[in-house]
């Protein structure tokens, strides 16, 4: 970085341009860590402390167990559950979603007529109160009565229960996540589309590039670091996933655990179960703790595997 | 000062942008038709149930034309719940995070991209990591940080820990790494610009389309944040939207119709910010000062 | 151009934060405002509160009161976070039965009520109500009883008699005094009309054998006996056994499908406490009137909900938090909350009060209800409710509609039930 300034005509000056060079990028990202510090830092310890006790959520520190949480969480069938059930539908809701969006992106991209109109129904999903999704999709889904059911139906195939059946329960969950996040995805697309130099756009139509090849060897290598970021973003978002397994559990926050057989009861409503519910806000600590841990490896392995992939061009 | 404003630079051939790629054919409206109704359903089905009543939730068949109890149902809407005030609440809590949220980020982002300092990548890691913290696992110990502080029911509860996100750091720094060439910022500093002037006049008008995305994002994300709202805020005192959908929602029964017309009017002023914004997202005239 | 963008950006927040510090002014849950002492009362659904209220800041021109209302999921749950977190919690609170053994735990964040002078209301109660509400063998009063469920069974009237069923109500009462007849009376309506379901769901129906149950999961000391209690076993396979015969619409208890069943009127009958019969109404639409009709339940009287209102000690004005209360829960309040409201007094006065035996229900065929929850209500057996009650029944419930739903068969379910039950109760 090109620091110096032409020579300082008195003290102070000279004293500012020091600070000005050497200082000044903690005070810029101080604020970040400011409130990183006290609002993230603070309650993470803060859980990793509580893991460590038999801590009730009302009344408190019931003394030091050390370890023994999260023994007794790797002994327990459910949370494993919870995991698997996690993982399958962060797969399923993520895998098919990113390249719908970059595909939907793309698509945007062109010179459409009544671009901001498009732009905008397609945040609608994410815009949508969550209330009115959990009551529409309630309908979609339901077993007797269901808008998808009765489409079925229609062409000869018997009602589903996608309540009860895992399989069923993750698609329909998944439909849910992707019909939520998929335009969301796309306009941040769209956005780093825009950076995309234009003049190898030029190259290529004087080359005479098909619009398919373009797409490949020209913008999405320029949207590279946007796709690692995204792939970033959804995996931890995939991994935590409450919101919308918790909307399509008929027992609510009051009663669900995921289905009766927990079939589709993801790591993030485990540990609400066991905060909020029943009371075990140590062992609801441990939850958070090991989820975090996870988040950390698969963001990992997303990120290298995906770089590997978008290198091309 | 050379670079009070960045120089607005029409370069030949940019407006092949507009013609970048054949004007979309009718198979491409038809795609966006397809996507556009699935976006839109739930939205419109919110409408039709708010504009009757909650009986017709329990058909056979879902009602798909709108009624006639749309202004009924927002008049009760209004007289069961401070609607209005939930609104302002919202407006003002995710304006002020969406807008914190584009200053300290694109400052953040500036830094970690552009700036050397000791420390640099170790505290980018630290960033990210924290992205990966979930929001549930803090509720606790944050709901007694707030008791401690005597925030209960105020709005700071829920703007302050909302003010900066890693999200927003990691996009901007994205940003600028793209659209802030180094070359700029070497022009900037001969001229003798500090750091500062630098980031002002040079980097963020640079990253404004990126910095307008996100500042939509942020506002959308504060706006429909219900998990921690309805923890620490109060319902009667000073609610934000989703906090008083789900006042309304509670009833001995759940009417949902009432609960669906809240709903439909908590999307306006989203729409409106996006319409506000949508010059900027398209890609504004400052940017692309230095290409090629 | 830009710099006045920032300009005006930074301006913007300035001046946001200014107003939310304006705003932050007015929090505070209760306080002294303008000499006025402030109370407030967090109830979920309907408590029947809004007009009393009215008439009690009438009456008391010092006092203030602003209700909360959420929903009752989100309602214990906040209470749990506002009692962890030793502030934000209403000065007066309900807590619904089957959260009381909870927050029984932890009584030391609240009000004995008893230093009031609480033990004078006793007799206003049954005794059953009344020990839900205390603790330490009557030592400690945590809440005042407010209504009560008390259980009879509805069924529809033209279900039944497409079924050639009898369709009067003294009538089919009569069909099932027992829980037997009531399984074998399903078998009878599947054999005639096998489309449509004889009831929405087994786990309202186990649910109502246990809450007749002296003791159900825990003995009256509190130690766990559902591996050994025959009566659970029991309820379990009664209920289960409708299920596996699929004579259950398998439906969670009031949730969206249920509604939408109730509407295309696809099971015949349902448990129904006094608190249910609203939620029958709003479900099943105007166009039911008079197809539903309510019958005396299975095996006597029965208890399923009400409520308590209980003071948290973070409160600031104790004592006229516990005038209110003890007026909202008098027998007088409570037979007018009954008629703007149908939620059942939990005192006898009031129950047995003529007015209130003589309230008839229009949608439910002019069915005398103040009478069948009157009657149901002297005759009930309170069930005792353990500490670990409510970790333990969800372990049930989702065993009983894992049968339901055709994963598991009943004792399978049944043991993978005690199994986990063990685990959560210890």
């Amino acid at each position: 970085m090109a620091v110096e300034t032409t020579a300082p005509v008195d003290d102070r000056r000279w004293l500012l341009a020091r600070l000005d060079g050497k200082y000044t990028p903690y005070l810029i990202i101080a604020p970040f860590f400011l409130v990183f510090g006290v609002f993230g830092l603070y309650p993470l310890l803060y859980t990793a402390w509580v893991s460590l006790h038999d801590w009730q959520l009302i009344d408190g520190d019931q003394g030091f167990v050390g370890l023994d949480n999260y023994a007794a969480l790797v002994a327990d069938a459910n949370f494993w559950n919870a995991l698997g059930n996690t993982l399958s539908l962060f797969v399923l809701s993520t895998v098919p979603q990113l390249p719908a969006a970059l595909g939907l992106a793309a698509v945007l991209d062109r010179g459409l007529r009544g671009r901001m109109f498009w732009r905008a129904g397609v945040l609608l999903p994410n815009v949508i109160s969550v209330a009115a999704v959990a009551l529409v999709f309630a309908q979609l889904y339901g077993r007797d009565f269901g808008i998808v059911n009765y489409l079925l139906g229609l062409v000869g195939v018997d009602p589903v229960d996608w309540h009860t059946e895992t399989w069923a329960s993750h698609l329909a969950i998944s439909s849910m996540v992707m019909w939520r996040w998929t335009g969301y995805n796309a306009l941040i697309y769209l956005a780093a589309m825009q950076s995309v130099p234009k003049d190898m756009y030029e190259a290529a139509v004087i080359d005479g590039a098909s619009k398919w090849r373009t797409f490949w060897a020209i913008t999405v290598p320029g949207i590279r670091p946007t796709i690692l970021f995204t792939v970033i973003t959804s995996t931890i978002g995939g991994m935590q996933l409450f919101v919308e397994p918790q909307l399509f559990d008929p027992g609510g926050t009051a009663t669900g655990t995921g289905g009766s057989d927990r079939q589709f009861q993801t790591l993030v409503m485990y540990l609400y179960e066991k905060g909020f519910r029943l009371f075990d806000a140590g062992y609801s600590a441990t939850i958070a703790w090991v989820l975090f841990l996870v988040v950390l490896v698969i963001a990992g392995i997303n990120f290298s595997v995906t770089r590997r992939i978008a290198s091309k061009g | 000062m050379a670079l009070d404003t960045a120089p607005p630079v029409v370069r030949p051939g940019r407006d092949l942008k507009h013609r970048k790629a054949s004007a979309a054919g009718p198979l491409v409206y038809a795609l966006l038709v397809v996507v556009l109704l699935a976006s839109v359903f739930p939205l419109y089905f919110s409408f039709v149930v708010a504009s009757k009543d909650n009986s017709v939730l329990g058909d056979a068949i879902p009602p798909l034309t709108p009624g006639g109890n749309l202004i009924e149902n927002i008049t009760r809407v209004f007289d069961t719940v401070d609607f209005s005030l939930a609104m302002m609440n919202s407006l003002i809590v995710a304006g002020t995070v969406a807008i914190s949220n584009v200053l300290l980020g694109t400052l953040a982002g500036f830094a970690f991209a552009r700036l050397r300092f000791r420390g640099r990548n170790s505290l980018f890691l630290i960033v990210i990591g924290t992205s990966m913290v979930p929001a549930q696992l803090g509720v606790v110990p944050l709901y007694l940080l707030m008791s401690d502080l005597d925030w209960y029911g105020t709005l700071q509860a829920v703007i302050v820990p909302a003010l900066i996100s890693a999200f927003s750091v990691f996009w901007m720094r994205q940003a600028c790494e793209e659209s802030v060439p180094y070359e700029l910022i070497e022009a900037a500093r001969v001229d003798g610009c500090s750091v500062s002037r630098t980031f002002w006049h040079v980097a963020l008008p640079a990253v404004r389309p990126q910095a307008a995305v996100m500042g939509m994002f942020a506002f959308m994300t504060a706006w429909n944040d219900f998990f921690w709202p309805l923890i620490v805020l109060d319902p009667n005192d000073s609610p934000t939207v989703q906090v008083a959908l789900s006042a309304l929602a509670s009833g001995y029964y759940t009417d949902y119709s009432l609960m669906l017309t809240g709903a439909s009017l908590a999307v306006l002023p989203v729409v409106a910010i996006f319409i506000l914004l949508s010059r900027q997202i398209v890609g504004g005239i400052m940017h692309g000062a230095v290409k090629g | 151009m830009s710099r006045t963008l920032v300009g005006r950006a930074a301006v913007a927040v300035v001046a946001a934060l200014a107003v939310t510090g304006v705003a932050a002014c007015g929090g505070g849950t209760s306080g002294v405002d303008g000499g006025k002492i402030k109370l407030s009362i967090g109830v979920f659904s309907d408590f029947g509160y809004d007009s009393l209220i009215k008439e009690y800041q009438a009456a008391h021109p010092d006092i203030e009161v602003e209700q909360r209302k959420v929903k009752m999921e989100q309602h214990h749950t906040q209470l749990a976070t506002q009692l962890a977190g030793g502030r934000g919690a209403a000065d007066i609170v309900a807590i619904e039965e089957g959260n009381v053994a909870q927050f029984r735990q932890s009584k030391d964040k609240f009000v004995n009520l008893a230093d009031y002078g609480a033990k004078d209301l006793k007799s206003q109660w049954a005794a059953w109500k009344w020990n839900q509400g205390t603790a330490d063998d009557g030592a400690f009063v945590l809440g005042l009883g407010t209504d009560m469920g008390s259980l009879a069974l509805c069924y529809r009237r033209d279900l039944f008699e497409a079924a050639g069923l009898p369709v009067d109500r003294e009538e089919v009462g009569k069909l099932w005094p027992t829980w037997q007849d009531y399984a074998a009376t399903a078998q009878t309506f599947t054999d005639s009309t096998p489309n449509v379901k004889f009831v929405d769901t087994a786990l309202n129906v186990y649910k109502a054998i246990l809450d007749q149950t002296e003791e159900g999961y825990f003995a009256k000391d509190d130690s766990y006996i559902a591996d050994k209690n025959t009566k659970v076993s029991d309820a379990f396979k009664l209920a289960a056994a409708l299920g596996e015969k699929k004579q259950t619409g398998a439906l969670a208890p009031f949730s969206q499908e249920w509604n939408v069943a109730l509407k295309q009127a696809s099971f015949a009958t349902t448990t129904c406490p006094a608190w249910a019969l609203a939620l029958i109404k709003a479900g099943a639409g105007d166009e039911a009137a008079g197809k539903w009709d309510v019958a005396a339940a299975p095996g006597g009287g029965g208890n399923w909900g009400g409520s308590f209102l209980a003071v948290p000690k973070q409160g600031a004005h104790p004592k006229q938090s516990y005038e209110l209360a003890k007026w909202l829960t008098a027998p007088e309040q409570q037979k007018r909350i009954f008629k703007e409201t149908g939620n059942l007094p939990s005192e006898p006065a009031a129950y047995q009060d003529p007015e209130v035996t003589a309230t008839v229900n229009e949608f439910f065929n002019k069915a005398p209800v103040g009478q069948i929850f009157g009657n149901s209500a002297e005759s009930l057996q309170p069930t005792y409710r353990g500490t670990k009650d409510s970790k333990v029944t969800p372990v049930f419930s989702n065993a009983l509609a894992r049968v339901e739903q055709g994963k598991q068969s009943t004792s399978d379910a049944f043991t993978q039930a005690l199994k986990e039950a063990q685990d959560v109760a210890k």
